[in-house]
């Protein structure tokens, strides 16, 4: 099963690679479909980051006593400063186990 | 190294022959001045300009070997990933979404949206490659990544125009690729046995702030962050997780409206 759903994924991905060079799409995407595609990116990864950064049991969030929200807003400031994907991932890995240590 | 650029658009036919030749460096002698960089040259070109990046890509690589295996993958599953899906930011939300018991469509539907940004890639760079054969077309596609788009798209625009120009992309996506694959298996063996307790899943989302944070630059941005956000905290009880895509959609649509108003009110 997960064979099909990654051959899948990889396809799909492929396509949006593809597609324009295909000779089969328009020149050109609509100004409209452009501009929507910008977001992309912002929602989908800021609909994953907020529930496992805040993941509590079975579909809930938890704001108090966890280590991953002040570790997770280390790491945003950490990436203003940085844009680096490597140093956000060790600020904020780093933060949630000193955490975990001193205090929880 | 492209200082014939000027020289080029003085004389724009060059004679097509010279397309056979496998090193260009000695061809063109007519008219003068309109020689470009050779295949190879292009391609060693494009490997030099990827080169530093790979400072980022490696290392993010060998966590992704280890954060697939935290997530629950196996190490075969993890390996392949990088070659079958080849994209950090896809690999990685498979990775999470698989490990939650994310039904498949959900799971490649999440992939697919995350990934219709590479869209706008390929419509930037089609009018440098669309005259190449289909093969090509496929090979460069399946390269494009964002690390090789980026690059890339700086020859395409400021090098100077040469039927030799697909081969630094070629170059830039190559680098990537070997890296990539490379950097994930070492990870996976690497990261074997490393125990629960550190969390190293967590990296996951610290790598979507990684992207998220530095791309947030305006009100619409905004819009679009918090929406999907505040969706996907109410709709954790949604079935199938399908809060995912709800969220998704919804950040999108807020985010183009805000864009929307605030063009019409400039």
């Amino acid at each position: 099963m997960i064979w099909i759903v990654m051959i899948i994924a990889g396809l799909l991905n492929f396509a949006s690679r593809f597609v324009m060079l295909s000779g089969l799409a328009p020149a050109k995407l609509p100004e409209k479909l452009e501009e929507a595609l910008h977001f992309v990116p912002i929602a989908v990864l800021s609909a994953i980051i907020v529930p496992s950064v805040l993941p509590g049991d079975t579909g809930s969030v938890v704001f108090a006593d966890n280590p991953r929200l002040p570790a997770a807003i280390m790491a945003v400031v950490v990436a203003l400063i940085t844009r680096s994907v490597i140093f956000t991932i060790a600020a904020g890995l780093a933060t949630l186990w000193l955490l975990k240590w001193l205090v929880y | 190294m492209w200082v014939s650029y000027q020289a080029f658009l003085l004389y724009p036919a060059y004679n097509s022959q010279n397309d056979r030749h496998l090193d260009g460096t000695s061809v063109m002698q007519s008219p003068p001045n309109t020689t470009y960089p050779s295949k190879a040259r292009e391609f060693w070109q494009g490997v030099r300009d990827e080169t530093p990046l790979m400072l980022a890509v490696i290392p993010f690589g060998l966590v992704f070997g280890a954060l697939g295996l935290a997530a629950g993958l196996a190490p075969l599953e993890v390996i392949l990933l990088s070659s079958i899906v080849f994209g950090g930011a896809s690999q990685v939300i498979f990775a999470q979404l698989w490990s939650l018991g994310t039904p498949a469509f959900v799971v490649a539907g999440s992939v697919a949206t995350i990934n219709l940004r590479h869209v706008l890639y390929s419509a930037s760079i089609s009018r440098y490659v669309r005259h190449l054969p289909l093969g090509w077309r496929v090979l460069l596609g399946y390269l494009l990544t964002d690390e090789a788009y980026a690059i890339s798209i700086n020859r395409f625009q400021n090098g100077p125009p040469s039927p030799h120009s697909h081969y630094h992309l070629l170059g830039t996506g190559l680098t990537l690729w070997v890296c990539w694959q490379a950097a994930t298996i070492i990870g996976v063996i690497a990261s074997n046995n490393i125990p629960e307790s550190w969390s190293l899943g967590f990296a996951i989302p610290l790598t979507f702030i990684a992207i998220v944070a530095p791309a947030i630059k305006n009100r619409a941005d905004i819009a679009a962050c918090l929406t999907a956000s505040m969706i996907a905290i109410l709709g954790q009880g949604m079935p199938w997780k399908t809060w995912i895509v709800a969220a998704a959609i919804g950040g999108i649509l807020a985010g183009w409206l805000v864009h929307r108003a605030k063009a019409r009110s400039a």
